[in-house]
């Protein structure tokens, strides 16, 4: 758009690490290499810390196969590729919650072979979230991570400070949702690549800063005009995804993402944490509660309906997943999510994603697959 | 074998009989609507002429380096043979990769949607899934009745077992492309698939197996065999519904089409009109059917 209504994430985005070393200079705070959006930010950031999310950079890579398997997910192989390149050379932790064990070995490599890491911490979780013994389970280790933090800082974490954390956070979670709210319209006023640039972003800058700006934009959306046709309204559905590229060239061949179930997106943001005076216990409850990831999502498959529920009331005309190759727990969801979809109306397709992905080869599949779509002029 | 050859007069095993044909029963200046179809693919280049929605000519040549040109290259081709120019033309549209590159068309429709229209015409409405053998891709589609894709499956990003791989090893083996399907029957025992159908592996694959003593037959047997196995299991993935046709160049290939149906238990459909022409036929079907609907459109200068 004209209107370079979204530039400053797009600029965000592109400069992250310089955004990182530029924070740091100014606060001279510690800045943190998260791993998985299950990292509980409120913590670091109560700790003064800037927490910063591992995204790799789609460049080939030949440094992370000593470390990690090549059938590792490429989102694994390319983010340890980022820390080993020493692009995150201004952080000095890194800490992993427990998802998949690919990510688990990622964080492991990490933590033994960047050389500028100070310190780190992994969180342990619950994979069984459906277990009754989940919450309390997963309030410990919240709790026990709050320690670590008070020790390594030698300053307490206080309620007060977790509260505020809590405050910014949540505030961050709703001011997404309310851009989100703009791509239910028809011809909506926030295309995909736009709210991708939002929602990675707030991955990495300072939650103050970034709440700020999502407020600006917010307060321009009401009048903007959209020049650009709508086409078919898509869903995308996968774990992690910030090939913006892929996402411009979408939009450009008579589509529109309206909306997606990915952790670079909604799963990051969706649910905000429920106030009940222990702040640990908020938190800890929160990331219990939040979209499931599917290492997560067992034995009931929760995010089947939730994934269709998205899909209605952003009225997607069709799905596409961006499978990560090697994804064992999404390339396992995806026959039945598939299935789900379909029954309820909604066609979809696979796209398998690599660190580097064929932009050519991804274009003919989504023409082709919009054109099963419409088209209907030429028969 | 192509009379061509490089500055070191080598012989060009792969290159493969480019071919411009027109219908001599009919004149196209009867025709009511003329529309072209343009397929500019990585190994090959056609343009189909449809007159009043009917094959009417068409040029099947080798790609260039330059898309544009391999386009212009097409229709030249054609235009000599039948003598109409551009401005005889209602409407022209692209597909293959480099569709968005015909200098002249009114629209680009991919290559899977124009693939599957071109099957309708050549195969007819009982055709349902299609396979797409490709110079550097392969696709199982699937369509229905009137030729519209409801589903479909690519190949991976590498051209493995595709058109490009069987001239690799037609170079390879030095024997004429055109020979590679016959000669793969004769053979004393049926030998296994080649290990891998990746170009450079299967090179490296076809060489050792020569000096192991395998003839050159045999050799080429392990490849076709190789590649069916590549295609089915693509084929698998989507299901093959009766009413299989196989478009593209590998379509010419009996060694590998013929071990493709023993492996699916299904026979192809046969046509007799040129299978790497489905792409630009289809085209030209649309063309010629928005010509209908919408009217002709003033032609667009190269």
């Amino acid at each position: 758009m004209s209107d370079k209504l979204f530039d400053q994430f797009k600029t965000w985005y592109e400069k992250r690490h310089d955004y990182a070393r530029d924070w740091k200079a100014r606060t001279g705070g510690q800045v943190v290499a998260t791993m998985c959006t299950y990292s509980p930010e409120e913590l670091l950031i109560a700790a003064d810390m800037l927490p910063v999310r591992v995204l790799g950079a789609h460049e080939p890579q030949n440094v992370s196969e000593p470390h990690i398997f090549g059938m590792f997910c490429p989102f694994c192989r390319d983010s340890l590729a980022q820390g080993l390149l020493n692009r995150f050379d201004y952080a000095e932790g890194v800490t992993l919650t427990q998802s998949c064990i690919q990510y688990r070995q990622t964080f492991g490599s990490w933590r033994l072979h960047v050389p500028t890491v100070k310190w780190d911490y992994y969180c342990p979780m619950p994979n069984e979230l459906q277990s009754q013994r989940a919450r309390k389970a997963h309030t410990a280790e919240i709790q026990r991570f709050r320690e670590f933090l008070e020790q390594l800082t030698g300053k307490p974490l206080s309620d007060e400070k977790l509260n505020d954390a809590i405050a910014t956070v949540n505030e961050n979670r709703r001011l997404l949702r309310e851009i989100y709210e703009y791509r239910k319209e028809a011809n909506p006023k926030v295309t995909g690549l736009e709210a991708i640039y939002a929602a990675l972003t707030a991955q990495f800058i300072d939650k103050k800063e970034h709440n700020a700006e999502l407020k600006k934009v917010l307060a321009a959306l009401p009048a903007r005009k959209m020049a650009r046709e709508e086409g078919i309204r898509l869903m995308t559905i996968g774990s992690e995804n910030d090939d913006c590229s892929f996402m411009a060239m979408v939009e450009t061949v008579g589509a529109t993402i309206v909306i997606d179930d990915q952790c670079s997106g909604t799963r990051y943001f969706w649910n905000e944490s429920k106030p009940s005076g222990d702040p640990i216990k908020e938190i800890a409850e929160r990331y219990c509660d939040r979209p499931a990831c599917p290492t997560k999502d067992y034995p009931t498959h929760t995010r089947f309906d939730h994934v269709l529920n998205l899909a209605k009331e952003y009225k997607a005309q069709a799905a596409v997943f961006l499978q990560q190759k090697f994804c064992d727990p999404h390339e396992g969801d995806y026959p039945d999510l598939k299935r789900h979809l379909e029954a309820a109306g909604i066609p979809t397709l696979f796209l398998e994603f690599d660190i580097t992905n064929p932009i050519g080869p991804f274009r003919i599949r989504i023409e082709a697959f919009l054109e099963t779509m419409r088209e209907d002029d030429l028969f | 074998m192509s009379e061509q050859s490089n500055g070191a007069n080598k012989p060009e095993f792969w290159r493969w009989q480019e071919n411009v044909w027109a219908d001599e029963s009919r004149d196209w200046r009867a025709a009511k609507a003329i529309t072209v179809g343009i397929d500019v693919g990585s190994v090959s280049s056609q343009c189909v002429i449809v007159a009043d929605g009917e094959l009417y000519a068409y040029n099947s040549m080798r790609t260039g380096n330059n898309s544009p040109d391999s386009a212009k290259n097409a229709f030249k081709g054609v235009t000599e043979k039948t003598g109409l120019t551009l401005n005889d033309v209602h409407m022209v549209v692209g597909t293959g990769y480099g569709r968005v590159n015909v200098p002249f068309s009114h629209k680009a429709i991919t290559e899977i949607a124009c693939h599957a229209r071109g099957a309708n015409y050549m195969g007819g409405n009982g055709v349902r899934t299609i396979l797409d053998m490709g110079g550097q891709d392969c696709k199982a589609i699937h369509c229905d009745e009137k030729g519209k894709v409801t589903n479909f499956l690519m190949n991976d990003k590498c051209a493995a077992g595709t058109g490009r791989g069987m001239e690799v090893i037609s170079d390879l083996m030095q024997i004429p492309i055109a020979e590679l399907g016959p000669r793969s029957f004769d053979v004393d025992v049926e030998p296994e698939a080649v290990s891998s159908v990746c170009v450079v592996f299967a090179k490296s694959e076809a060489l050792g197996l020569l000096k192991a003593g395998y003839t050159k037959n045999k050799v080429i047997a392990a490849y076709c065999q190789a590649m069916a196995e590549r295609v089915v299991s693509l084929l698998e993935r989507i299901g093959v519904e009766e009413g299989f046709f196989i478009t593209g160049g590998i379509a010419k290939n009996p060694g590998v089409v013929k071990r493709i149906e023993k492996l699916l238990g299904i026979q192809a459909m046969n046509t007799k009109i040129d299978s790497q022409i489905a792409g630009a036929l289809g085209a030209a079907l649309f063309a010629n059917t928005l010509v209908t609907k919408q009217g002709a459109l003033a032609p667009i200068a190269f």
